[in-house]
């Protein structure tokens, strides 16, 4: 809409040159990529349902929409450091950890073992924010080796064994998280409730706004006197505290935790993110199309096991549906040269 | 030898070309000019096969070819030097001389690098420059350079028939005067091996250089004048289609300066290999320009005043307060906007609207707690964008979207909101067309008479001639010589020029 209006005021100075280079094609490209998660998600459900028309039913829409909320959590929180064009390789690592951590102070603290659990990823994934500015490495390897630390923080603490909740207790502190009010399971609230926090923080907030600025102009923002180091590091933050909020709701669901409970949860998380449509190189896209990403994940599963692909080989299509998203969804002006 | 007959080039909405003639004959020099989007580059490109005409006919000798991509361009015989050069800096002279066409050297894959050798000596000499072509590209100068890109081109000499055309894009615009005098004596002894297209900004080298000038506007040729007794204001009319008066800068709306009001003072401020030893004072309502050839150091000075960088010797006062910890955070919070030369890169971001860009240095401002009230920064934008004549079709566009002369307004009312006293303006003009320049010069007059400050480095001395109260003029990063403008003693270009080089 917004072209019709510049075609119209030809004397809007925009050089034939600039309009030449950004014409009909990416202009095209750009609505393309603006629907594709729509277009995507409604095609599988499609497909889906034409396969098994069962698969519409309010109860398994509901199990599904239940399925994807814990990993849809950590997507969220992923979503920002992507959206700065970073990448949160931690997130699976510090969500376990958390399962253990929580199970354990469960004990003691009740509630506030969760709140503990969440300072902790956010601990984490500021320490990773700051091995990233601080030492200008690269997002992936820093949160990778943070990663690391946490895993075996995870192991070390648990004593590589899986811990359980005493069901009184959890019933007592967590158990809110996990029930069913008027047949729909409460984890669907807390995810939504999240995604409502993370629209907020997304649109309405002056550090949102940062964000949007790190991500589609870094220099610019420099340049106009933001505090881009302390951006970054309080985006990794987060990204660990929604890492451990997604821990906290899979140990509460699992009633215990274990240092590899979270481990097949970052590629699709990834995945969520890029299908989303916030691609790799920042900028655009945001929470909502987290959203859409994680159920075009979520239904992809659900059709993985009506076809009977088992559990550990769908992380095969993950990888698969990784790089044609990275592929469909990257800026490439932004990458010049890949090395 | 090259002609175009009624070419077209159409892009989705836009008539770029409209029925371009265009003729290079041999061993001529051909000037282009015309105001940003008047479709310059655009033929450019389709001289050069980037483009692709899609009326009208291309002739080479007569015949009608269609160049399907630049390497098709250059088996014709037309070669490209580029405005942001294109060489491999890691590589050596020859290495990038060659570069594509290495089978000439080899035998059985492997490269005969003495043989290499040989011939590029050949080429450099063609451009008279003395450089070992083992010299990894990165240890030239900018110049050497271009002399090189140029050398690169003229290879085709040997492995095309038939005449060649050189197209240069803006060669001179980073150049030094002195260099700029070399490259054009070069290319004028190179022209019985080839034909040149000359592109430029800058009138006067346009007119010095070619025979002939093709004048284009909205992507028409309007007129094609002999450089011989033509004039610069003849040309610039035909390029705008209006009369470029005497008050281009504004100098009846340039007021005296509050001599008591000292916003920025440096004190021997010095960044090593950058500038030392400078010392200046800027007062309200005043515009001190800061001139001297590419790399001379002014734009570190201003860079260091915002505090994008850090200086290594020397004292910054802002409004009479000492600096200590040099960010651009505290610069804005002193005050200072800073308009950088890389507008879309520093100055805006593309990706965010107009009203997005526009608070984005005092969003603390149009927010509680961290959470923006709702409208406040929307009603601020709307001022703006009327009080400045932004043309965007809403405050909601994308900045990427609108062109240079409102993304730069865009820009300064970025500072101006958020109550910027101090702007320092690096190539405030640079790539603009000349109506959004007069915009720009405006825009320095209002803010001085709104009590603020401008360091000024200008697009060129005429500039800031025109338009500063107080010039230093730089040398190897130090300054050299104060003038006066406007004072019993108006200052000329050559007079600056004396002290620069």
């Amino acid at each position: 809409m917004t072209k019709d209006k510049i075609l119209q005021a030809p004397d809007m100075n925009v050089s034939a040159e600039e309009r030449a280079a950004g014409g009909r094609k990416s202009i095209s490209k750009e609505q393309v990529t603006k629907y594709l998660p729509y277009i995507t998600l409604f095609s599988l459900v499609a497909l889906i349902s034409l396969y098994d028309p069962a698969f519409l039913k309010l109860e398994n829409l509901l199990q599904t929409a239940q399925d994807i909320s814990t990993l849809f959590i950590m997507a969220l929180g992923m979503t920002f450091v992507i959206y700065i064009a970073g990448i949160d390789l931690s997130s699976q690592s510090v969500a376990s950890m958390t399962t253990v951590i929580v199970a354990l102070l469960l004990p003691s603290f009740g509630i506030g073992a969760a709140l503990a659990a969440v300072i902790i990823g956010a601990v984490f994934g500021m320490a990773s924010g700051l091995v990233h500015t601080r030492f200008k490495i690269a997002s992936f390897i820093a949160t990778l080796a943070v990663g690391g630390i946490a895993y075996a923080t995870g192991q070390v603490v648990s004593g590589q064994r899986s811990t359980y909740m005493p069901a009184d207790l959890r019933e007592q502190s967590m158990g809110w998280m996990v029930g069913n009010t008027a047949g729909i399971p409460h984890e669907i609230f807390v995810a939504l409730a999240l995604l409502l926090i993370a629209l907020f923080i997304e649109r309405r907030t002056v550090f949102g706004r940062s964000l949007k600025a790190v991500g589609s102009g870094e220099l610019a923002a420099v340049a106009s006197g933001l505090k881009v180091t302390k951006i970054k590091v309080m985006t990794f933050a987060l990204s660990g505290a929604f890492a451990a909020m997604a821990g906290v709701m899979l140990a509460t669901r699992l009633s215990g935790g274990s240092p590899t409970m979270a481990d097949q949860f970052l590629l699709p998380a990834i995945v969520a993110v890029l299908v989303g449509g916030t691609p790799l190189t920042g900028g655009v896209g945001g929470v909502l199309n987290t959203l859409i990403g994680a159920l075009i994940v979520a239904v992809i599963r659900t059709s993985m096991t009506y076809l009977e692909v088992p559990a550990e080989a769908q992380q095969i299509f993950f990888g698969v549906v990784l790089i044609a998203a990275i592929a469909l969804t990257i800026d490439r002006s932004k990458v010049k040269v890949v090395k | 030898m090259l002609e175009f007959k009624k070419v077209e080039k159409t892009f989705p909405g836009v008539r770029a070309l409209k029925g371009i003639d265009f003729e290079i004959k041999r061993g001529e020099i051909v000037g282009l000019v015309g105001e940003n989007g008047a479709g310059k580059s655009t033929l450019m490109k389709v001289i050069y096969g980037a483009y692709q005409h899609d009326g009208g006919e291309v002739l080479i000798n007569g015949t009608p070819v269609v160049f399907r991509n630049p390497r098709d361009a250059m088996e014709n015989g037309i070669g490209m030097v580029f405005q942001e050069q294109s060489l491999i800096t890691n590589l050596t002279v020859m290495e990038n001389i060659f570069l594509g066409f290495e089978a000439q050297f080899m035998k059985f894959g492997i490269i005969n690098w003495r043989k290499m050798a040989q011939a590029a000596c050949e080429q450099l000499k063609k451009v008279k420059l003395d450089v070992d072509p083992y010299t990894t590209t990165s240890e030239l100068s900018f110049t050497q350079r271009q002399l090189v890109e140029l050398a690169k081109v003229l290879t085709l000499e040997e492995r095309v028939e038939g005449d060649l055309v050189i197209l240069l894009d803006e060669p001179t615009s980073v150049l030094p005067r002195k260099e700029i005098e070399l490259l054009f004596d070069l290319v004028r002894e190179l022209r019985s091996r080839a034909s040149f297209v000359f592109v430029s900004h800058r009138m006067d080298e346009v007119i010095e250089l070619s025979d002939r000038i093709y004048v284009m506007k909205d992507g028409e040729v309007v007129d094609v004048v002999d450089s011989d007794g033509c004039d610069v204001d003849a040309i610039q009319h035909k390029m705008v289609g209006r009369e470029i008066d005497k008050r281009y800068y504004r100098e009846d709306k340039k007021h005296p300066y509050q001599q008591n009001k000292v916003l920025v003072e440096t004190r021997n401020l010095g960044k090593e290999g950058e500038f030392s030893d400078v010392s200046l004072k800027l007062r309200a309502g005043e515009v001190l320009a800061l001139v001297g050839t590419e790399g001379c150091g002014t734009e570190g000075v201003i860079r260091s005043i915002f505090g994008l960088d850090k200086p290594t010797a020397g004292e910054l006062y802002l409004n009479g307060e000492p600096v200590r910890a040099f960010s651009a955070f505290n610069g804005v919070r002193s005050g200072v906007g800073y308009i950088p030369r890389e507008r879309k890169i520093e100055g805006i971001v593309g990706g965010m609207s107009v009203v997005e860009n526009m608070t984005l240095a005092n969003m603390q401002d149009y927010s509680t707690w961290g959470v923006f009230k709702s409208g406040v920064e929307r009603e601020l934008a709307e001022q703006w964008v009327s009080k400045l004549s932004i043309k965007t079709a809403t405050i909601d566009t994308h900045c990427g979207n609108l062109s240079g002369g409102n993304q730069q307004k865009v820009v300064l009312s970025k500072w101006r909101s958020a109550g910027a006293k101090i702007i320092l303006l690096d190539h405030p003009t640079r790539g603009l067309d000349i109506g959004a320049k007069e915009d720009v010069y405006d825009m320095v007059r209002e803010m001085c008479d709104d009590g603020c400050g401008v360091i000024l480095i200008a697009d060129t001395l005429e500039e800031a001639l025109g338009l500063a109260h107080t010039i230093a003029v730089f040398k190897d990063g130090e300054i050299q010589k104060w003038f006066e403008s406007g004072g019993d003693h108006q200052p000329d270009q050559y007079d600056l020029l004396h002290y620069m080089i």
